[in-house]
Order: C-alpha cells, then sequence, then structure tokens
C-alpha cells in the first residue's frame, strides 16, 4: 500500500509541479506572485475540453493547442495588467494579479455557467497490475507528459540562448538590459513559456479528474504556488521538487494521519520547512542588491 | 337620555357588530373546503416552502378540474412563515381562527409542524406536513400526520435492501465532511453494523478531486460495496477513480446522487450505481407523468422532491375526503386510515402514530439512464 500511496502522490504532485513552474518562472524574473496563474490552468482546461467536444480535433493537437492559447493569454494578462505597473509598487502589481485572478474566473463563471463540465476521457480505460501498485493509462500519460514538460524547460532555459537571457534577466534585470537583451521581450516570453506549461496542467488535470469548472483554478494555484515557495520561489529545480513534495505530502496525510488533515499536513509541512530553511529547499538566501 | 335607553343602543350596537362579525366571516361559503398551508415562502429556506404550495397546488386544481369531489370546491389558503417557527405559530392560529380552514397541510420545516402542531389539536384540525422529518414530531398528536420519510428510515432501508436483496456483506462508507455527509454516514454506519461488516470508513472535503488515498486505504479492507454519503460530482469522480484503481465493487448512495450529472460525468464507471430518493421525476408510471407535465405547465420548471410530497399530502387529503367525509373530525379519522395510497412518491401508509409508512425509492443506474428498481 505504501508504494500504491507514493505513487498517488507522486502523479498528483506532478501536476502541481506543472503549476508551481509558471508561478516561480514569473517570480524569477520581475518579482511578481502572478495569481492569476491559478485562471491561466482552468482557461487551459476549458480551451481543451472545447477543442476536444465541440470541434472534435484529436487529443494531443488540443492539448498543444490549449498550451498555445493559454500562454497567449498569460501574454495579454502581463500586456494589459501587470506592464503598466512595472515602475510602481510591487504591492500594486501583487493586487493587479488577484484582479486578474477575479476578473477571470467570474467572466468564466459568466460564459460557461457553474455546472460541472465533463471532460470526455481521450483513451480506452486500461489498467496495468505491476508487483507493487496499480496505475492507469491516465496516470501513465499525466506522469510522462509532465516529465516531458519539465525536462523540455530545463533544456530550454540552460540550454538556449533566450533561456541565457531569462537567467540574465532574472540575477540582475538593469545589467541584462546593458548587454543588449530586450527585458520586455523577455518577460514576455517567461509568461508565454509559464502560462502554457499552466494550461498543459490544467488539460491533463481535466483528463486526470474528468471534470472542469470555472472555480477549478483557485486551489491547485495555492497548491502550485505553495509548492513554488517550498522549493524557493525562483528557482526551477524547487519548484519541481516543491509540487512531487506537496503531492506526496497530501497523499500520506490522508492515507496515514486522516483524509480530513490532508491540506492541514500539507501546509504544516509547508510551515515546518520554511522554519528551518526560509527561503525555501533549493532556493539561496536573498541577497540585498546594493 | 335614561339609563334603560342607554343600555338598550349599548346592546343593539353590540347585536349589530356581532352580526356584521358574522355577515363578513369568510367561513360561510357554500361547498367550499379550506385547506390551509404554512411554510416559508420567503427567506432562505423559500424553494421548499414555494415548492410545497406549488404542489398542492396541482392536485387541488386536479380534484376541482375533474369534479371527484362532487360539489366541493377546493381552496387553499397560505401562510408564509420566512422559515422562523415563531411565525409558524401565529400562522396556525391565523388559519385556524381567522381564515377556518377545515385542514392544514404543513408546516414544511420541521420546527413550523413543531410549534404548530399544538394548536391544530387544541382545534382538532387534522394537519399533515408533506416535508418534516424530525424524529417523533407526530407522538401523542392525534390531529398531526406527516408524509415523509426521516433520513434515517431512507439510509436504513437502503443498507436493508444492500443485504437483503443484493447480498453485500462488507460495507466501505466514503463520506463528504459536512452536515448531510456525516449524517448519512452515520445513519448507515449504525444499520449496516447491525446487519453486516463495515470495513472501512473515510471522509473526504467538499469540492475535493483527488480521492486515491481514500480509495486506496478502502481497497486494502477488501470491501464488496462502497456507500457514497455525498453529492454528485464527488461521487462521479470517486467512481471513476475507483474503476481506475481497479475497485470494482458495487456502488450506493443517497438522494445526493441522484442528478443526470452524475452520469454526464461518471459514464460508464457509475453504471450500475443504486441510490435512494424521495421522488423520480422520469418513473415513466402515467401518476407520475402527469403530474410532472401539470406542474411544469403550472409553474414552468420541474418538480422537487417536496413538490412531490406536497401533491402526495393533498391527494392523501382528498382521498380522505372522499372515503370519509368532509368535516375537519371526518378528514382526520380519513387521513388516520390512509393505508397502501398509491402516490407518486411510493405507496404510503399511516401507522397509529400518525408517522409515513413508505417505501424509500431505489434508482439504479443502467445503460447510462437512472431506472426505479424499486
Amino acid at each position: 500500500m505504501f508504494v500504491q500511496q507514493l505513487m498517488n502522490g507522486v502523479i498528483l504532485g506532478s501536476t502541481y509541479a506543472l503549476i508551481a513552474l509558471g508561478y516561480t518562472m514569473v517570480y524569477g524574473i520581475i518579482e511578481l506572485i502572478n495569481f492569476a496563474h491559478g485562471e491561466i490552468y482552468m482557461f487551459g482546461a476549458f480551451v481543451g475540453l472545447l477543442l476536444v467536444t465541440v470541434l472534435d480535433i484529436p487529443f494531443f493537437l488540443a492539448f498543444l493547442l490549449a498550451m498555445a492559447l493559454g500562454s497567449l493569454l498569460g501574454v495579454t494578462v502581463e500586456y494589459l495588467a501587470y506592464r503598466p505597473l512595472r515602475r510602481s509598487s510591487r504591492l500594486s502589481a501583487l493586487i493587479s494579479a488577484i484582479g486578474a485572478s477575479f476578473f477571470l474566473s467570474n467572466l468564466a463563471l459568466l460564459i460557461m455557467g457553474s455546472q460541472p463540465f465533463s471532460f470526455p476521457n481521450p483513451f480506452e480505460a486500461k489498467i496495468y497490475h505491476t508487483p507493487l501498485f496499480i496505475i492507469s493509462r491516465v496516470e501513465i500519460t499525466v506522469l510522462l507528459s509532465s516529465l516531458i514538460l519539465m525536462i523540455a524547460l530545463t533544456f530550454f532555459v540552460q540550454r538556449t540562448k533566450i533561456g541565457k537571457a531569462m537567467r540574465a534577466t532574472a540575477q540582475d534585470k538593469d545589467t541584462a538590459s546593458l548587454m543588449g537583451i530586450n527585458i520586455d521581450r523577455i518577460i514576455t516570453i517567461t509568461f508565454a513559456v509559464g502560462s502554457a506549461l499552466g494550461a498543459a496542467a490544467g488539460v491533463m488535470v481535466g483528463i486526470y479528474f474528468r471534470t472542469v469548472t470555472p472555480t477549478m483554478g483557485f486551489m491547485p494555484g495555492l497548491k502550485g504556488f505553495v509548492a513554488a515557495v517550498l522549493g524557493g520561489i525562483g528557482n526551477i529545480p524547487g519548484a519541481m521538487l516543491g509540487g512531487i513534495l506537496l503531492g506526496i505530502a497530501e497523499v500520506m496525510g490522508a492515507a496515514y494521519i486522516s483524509s480530513q488533515y490532508r491540506d492541514a499536513v500539507a501546509f504544516a509541512l509547508l510551515i515546518i520547512i520554511l522554519l528551518f530553511k526560509p527561503a525555501g529547499l533549493l532556493g539561496r538566501p536573498a541577497q540585498e542588491k546594493v | 337620555m335614561s339609563r334603560k335607553s342607554y343600555w338598550m343602543i349599548v346592546t343593539a350596537a353590540i347585536l349589530c357588530l356581532a352580526m356584521a362579525m358574522v355577515g363578513c366571516s369568510p367561513e360561510e361559503e357554500a361547498g367550499v373546503l379550506k385547506i390551509g398551508n404554512v411554510g416559508p415562502l420567503t427567506g432562505g429556506a423559500a424553494n421548499y416552502g414555494i415548492n410545497v404550495l406549488r404542489g398542492i397546488e396541482v392536485a387541488v386544481d386536479e380534484a376541482n378540474a375533474s369534479g371527484e369531489l362532487g360539489d366541493l370546491t377546493l381552496k387553499v389558503y397560505s401562510e408564509d412563515t420566512g422559515g422562523d417557527w415563531s411565525k409558524a405559530a401565529n400562522a396556525f392560529s391565523k388559519l385556524i381562527d381567522v381564515d377556518k380552514v377545515d385542514v392544514i397541510i404543513g408546516g414544511v420545516l420541521s420546527s413550523e409542524s413543531e410549534a404548530g402542531g399544538p394548536i391544530a389539536k387544541d382545534a382538532a384540525i387534522p394537519t399533515i406536513s408533506p416535508s418534516s422529518t424530525s424524529a417523533g414530531l407526530t407522538l401523542d398528536n392525534p390531529y398531526l400526520f406527516r408524509n415523509c420519510l426521516s433520513d434515517e428510515a431512507q439510509i436504513e432501508q437502503m443498507a436493508e435492501y444492500a443485504v437483503n436483496e443484493l447480498g453485500l456483506g462488507r460495507f466501505a462508507i466514503l463520506y463528504t465532511n459536512n452536515d448531510y455527509g456525516v449524517s448519512l454516514k452515520d445513519s448507515f454506519e449504525a444499520k449496516a453494523k447491525e446487519l453486516a461488516k463495515v470495513v472501512a470508513i473515510e471522509g473526504f472535503m467538499d469540492g475535493d478531486e483527488n480521492f486515491k488515498p481514500q480509495l486506496t486505504k478502502i481497497k486494502q479492507s477488501n470491501p464488496d460495496c462502497l456507500y457514497i454519503g455525498g453529492y454528485y460530482t464527488e461521487g462521479a469522480k470517486i467512481a471513476q477513480q475507483a474503476r481506475e484503481m481497479d475497485l470494482n465493487v458495487q456502488i450506493l448512495g443517497a438522494d445526493g446522487l441522484c442528478n443526470v450529472a452524475l452520469i454526464e460525468i461518471g459514464e460508464e464507471a457509475v453504471e450500475g450505481t443504486y441510490a435512494t430518493s424521495g421522488f423520480y421525476p422520469d418513473d415513466p408510471t402515467p401518476a407520475v407523468q402527469n403530474f410532472v407535465t401539470a406542474y411544469k405547465e403550472k409553474h414552468g420548471e420541474d418538480p422537487d422532491m417536496f413538490a412531490a410530497q406536497a401533491y402526495d399530502a393533498a391527494r392523501i387529503v382528498i382521498n380522505a375526503i372522499k372515503t370519509s367525509g368532509p368535516s375537519s373530525e371526518e378528514i382526520r379519522e380519513g387521513i388516520a386510515a390512509t393505508w397502501n395510497f398509491p402516490g407518486i412518491t411510493g405507496n404510503t401508509s399511516i401507522d397509529e402514530e400518525g408517522d409515513t409508512i413508505k417505501d424509500v425509492l431505489i434508482l439504479k443506474v443502467e445503460n447510462g439512464k437512472f431506472v426505479r428498481v424499486r
């Protein structure tokens, strides 16, 4: 049973990790907690749902299109809600982010209504038995796609020129711009990539839990944020680690302590880790730039 | 003016006033039988009260149109309590003393019936509640009846059905941690323990999506049945995730699962699920379909369980008038004698305490549809 619960935790955690990446990338670049990220995730799930059910597009293509449209929405939110506030206090941008979050979820409520939509299962229901655990085809898909996306992101950030520019911008915006890096463009790309990952997580959770609602972004958005903080906000491997850990903590809390204290266990873990490592598991202590 | 003529004028004035009061009293309309109704038509519980009143209206319209009561015409007098039990006592008094009703259908909420029951008893006006489920409500009050099963009775019948008809014996319970879920869990656990074995009990929070930790634990205890104490969205997901984990046990639930969305979301995973319900609007029997059509025509929406139970309560009153007679006392005797009355919420009898004996409906998901199996 322990291994089965561990698997449950890793699969749940991999969706948290994908959401956490969006938070952490944006924070790394402009030190903004993008609270509208949960709504990008919800938007991705709805786009995937509509493409699959209404337009009858094959699932894989719908998945990619949802990511593309999700990143478009992320860039639009950045352009309309955050860019005009770039020079004002960080608090204003944070309030703007909360406003964008409410606006998007209420817009979805207005358009789609509050009843849950059922996501059709794109795969035949198949279950694989191993000596230690059982895993379904959907779970394998979720796990593999998250892994692939995370590897692709790591490659993008570490090995490409744009990735290098992103890392430079994160380290020091002013110096990076002196080196000829177009900061606005880098910020746009960061939002695009982070939002694409959020939308991907939305589609995957859609096929995993089989329902899509306008308010679905709130809790996972919060959990993704917690995962990002847990791993050290601004740190990409940290977000992956934080997501997986949070998933495992939640499942283990439900399995071995009490299913009603599930969130309490997960958040208690957050508090304990932050007490001992205030910058998160992989985060470096913040240094004031002089 | 002499003392004598003064008294004569006063007496005459009082007499005139008394005669005027008799004249304007609504009591004397010939051939009209007055049905009172008490319920919340405003406030948080307004939906219940409005639907109850609408159900009564459908039954009354039907009886008046068909002429089944001969020259007698039924008329409904309704009083709003706003969901407040203290106003319920006044509402009962007003219906009895001012409107002079012959029979009352109400209250809707248990607190209303508890406040109004003694008043109806003192005035000897028979009262039947369509929906007050509190325990022992009708005890020691020969004028108070009800036409609804208590929550416990519904759930106990599901447990009995599972053991006796479906041959299940190892129950796992997964419930949502709110009033509704906890009461389902408590009642089902008590009855299932008495009849068979409860091997696992797990809870979850409202709006949860991931039930795998709980289901993994439940699977360890090797149950043959999973009772879901919750609503349809979570029920559908639990069913799917259970199937994904190869936990292929019989799924049972209560009226919270009885919504088409259960099947829309759960698809093949909820096939074969059993759930209890107070009313089933898709039941193809003519009585139910006639009611649903008439209700939709008059009120423009589908009837719910409250409307159906109120309709049945009104039909029980009408039946009592037909079999026993139109005076309040005769109606009381008629209601008390109700036995195996074919209501749209199931065959209904009234026991010696004035409580309902009724088989709760059991629905099953078959080929993507709810069908009534009992």
